[in-house]
């Protein structure tokens, strides 16, 4: 009975792949199980290692709403770049641990994307000391951002603050995002477990669900295992 | 030491997995088709591995591409790993192999991993799921799974899925299994040797590596929703290789303290230096398809001084598999060294 395709087969086949579906599942279904198997948003930056390789081109991909939500809080948020522009290339030389950083708006959020060499807590305090100046400027644009501002006299809650604005990097493995899930549940069982692969769907739109904006996988390098040092030195750039 | 009794427990295994025997064929990858090329390193390749055919002079390269399914029908266009096994043909009549399929990774750890799934995972029906599972799919956010193939009735996807439910060192590999697809040609494919390997520098410093071969024409499958065709992919490398060569650049990613030297079923990171080692060009279908796609016999521990297997205990459990299987089906012996 089951192999013979019927109307109805046919149907479900269809109806998943349709917009109306996804509509009607991410309104009732996912919810509903969010409630059920609730999941914890994880945490942003790069997974901790010891490795050189995972310790060079970190990226860090900040995402920070606006408190004003218009065109004007946008505006503002981009003058208070534009206008510092000397202040931030003077100062991302003087880190001299970035291989690029920019800044970006999207939607009511300003945003910096940066790769830096090193320990991501070293990164921020070398920023605050050459530039704090100017992320206090950005940061009073940000919800929430008044608490850490001044940053030089804050400096260990604005590193919390930048952290807890830093993008969850999903692995590079598909399955990986589960060891991430375990990880935070404190479960860390080997053989033999009983898990259920086929959820890993829901898993994922789950965790989508917690932590809404994520950067997908580490990123393409086309010079993976390269500090800025290495790189400007190979090239005779000067150090 | 080569453990012949495990050997043949392995092959044996796989053999009491096919739908038919197939006396003569490779038990696994038994649909493929052999191609002749040439190797070219690149010009930092010698600075890392002292291996010849690394030495920058143009080596001929014999190379068999594959459908990963044992048995002797042909389903190109099925969801299934592809093989990539190449020979380098280096001096005194001698090889250099690399043997690579289209998994990133591999979906056990060790011999004794290996029979345990051969036992969880045989093959079992394979139907299509009735309307109102999938309903029950759906409403729990899974994907049902996908409808049988024309002609397939059965599959180990349930077993695997079982193993890798037990197991979580599997899963990548049992879930990439389940998303590969089907290429639109063996030359638009990825192909990764997974083991790691031990190359020794003209300095003398060895480091552990892991080689995968990225196609020059880009990566590009089916499309999944099309209804598969059975045959198609020793056609189109063949009129693909008389309008122009294929190429493949071999990468070589460096591991660090830390990674897994001696586990296939652990990925490295993306973060790894990865150095381009050499372009290789395929140049055209070997008219001798009983020589060059049959007989011929590749084994991963065949290796040019220069390169070293690792402690991977799956690695060095092929080398006695593939001789095993190569004795059974009558396949050309080759050179050790
Ligand atoms: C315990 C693990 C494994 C066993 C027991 C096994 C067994 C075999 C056997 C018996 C053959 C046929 C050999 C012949 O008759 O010449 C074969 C072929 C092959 N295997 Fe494996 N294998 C294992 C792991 C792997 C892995 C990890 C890879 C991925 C790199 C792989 C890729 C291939 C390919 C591409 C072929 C076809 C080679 C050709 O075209 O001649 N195998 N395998």
């Amino acid at each position: 009975m089951p192999s013979d395709e019927g109307v109805l087969d046919r149907l479900v086949d269809w109806v998943h792949t349709t917009d109306v579906f996804k509509c009607v599942a991410s309104w009732t279904l996912v919810p509903y199980w969010a409630r059920r198997t609730p999941v914890k948003p994880l945490p942003g930056g790069p997974h901790p290692s010891f490795q050189h390789g995972d310790n060079v081109q970190c990226m860090m991909n900040l995402i920070m709403p606006l408190k004003v939500k218009s065109p004007i809080g946008r505006a503002e948020a981009a003058l208070a770049i534009a206008k510092n522009k000397d202040a931030i290339y003077a100062g991302l030389n003087n880190v001299g641990t970035v291989h690029f950083a920019r800044f970006v708006i999207v939607g009511d959020n300003i945003c910096m994307f940066s790769v830096y060499d090193g320990d991501f807590t070293n990164y921020i305090r070398d920023f605050i000391a050459t530039i704090g100046e100017v992320f206090n400027e950005v940061v009073k644009l940000v919800e929430g951002g008044k608490k850490v501002i001044p940053c030089e006299k804050n400096v260990e809650a604005f590193i919390q603050w930048v952290h807890e604005h830093d993008l969850y990097q999903v692995p590079d493995t598909a399955t990986d995002f589960l060891r991430d899930q375990e990880d935070l549940k404190g479960d860390r069982a080997v053989s033999p477990v009983d898990d259920d692969l086929t959820l890993l769907p829901r898993k994922l739109v789950l965790q989508l669900r917690a932590n809404a904006n994520i950067s997908l996988g580490s990123g393409y390098r086309a010079y993976p295992g390269f500090s800025v040092a290495q790189v400007r030195k190979h090239l005779k750039l000067g150090w | 030491m080569v453990d012949t009794s495990t050997a043949k427990q392995l092959v044996q295994a796989i053999i009491d997995n096919l739908e038919q025997p197939v006396p003569g064929r490779r038990p696994v990858h038994t649909i493929g088709v052999g191609v002749k090329g040439e190797f070219v390193a690149s010009d930092v390749a010698c600075t890392y591995c002292i291996a010849e055919h690394f030495n920058g002079k143009p080596v001929r390269v014999s190379v068999r591409f594959s459908n990963g399914l044992g048995g002797v029908n042909q389903h190109d266009g099925w969801s299934d790993v592809r093989g990539m096994a190449t020979r380098f043909h280096i001096s005194g009549e001698r090889g250099s192999d690399l043997i690579a399929t289209t998994l990133g990774e591999f979906f056990v750890r060790n011999v004794d991993d290996f029979f345990e799934f051969s036992k969880i995972a045989k093959r079992e029906k394979y139907e299509r799921r009735p309307w109102w599972r999938k309903v029950w799919d759906l409403l729990q956010l899974k994907i049902p799974p996908r409808n049988p193939y024309p002609d397939e009735t059965k599959n180990v996807d349930e077993g695997a899925l079982r193993y890798a439910n037990r197991h979580r060192f599997a899963q990548l590999g049992i879930f990439q299994v389940g998303l590969i697809g089907a290429p639109e040609s063996y030359a638009r494919a990825s192909y990764h040797a997974v083991h790691t390997f031990w190359v020794t520098a003209p300095d003398g410093v060895r480091r552990p590596v892991r080689f995968s071969w990225q196609p020059v024409a880009g990566v590009r499958n089916t499309d999944p929703k099309a209804v598969p065709r059975d045959r198609y992919l020793f056609d189109e490398l063949r009129d693909r290789l008389q309008r122009w060569p294929a190429r493949f650049m071999l990468m070589m990613t460096i591991g660090e303290e830390g990674d897994a030297l001696d586990d296939p079923t652990k990925p490295w990171p993306g973060t790894r230096i990865r150095v381009v080692m050499g372009t290789l060009t395929l140049l055209k279908v070997s008219e001798d398809q009983e020589a060059d796609g049959e007989r011929i016999s590749f084994n991963p521990n065949r290796l040019a001084p220069g390169i070293e297997v690792s402690n991977d205990p799956i690695l060095e459990a092929r080398l006695g598999a593939y001789e095993v299987s190569r004795e059974m089906r009558g396949g050309c012996p080759f050179k050790w060294r």
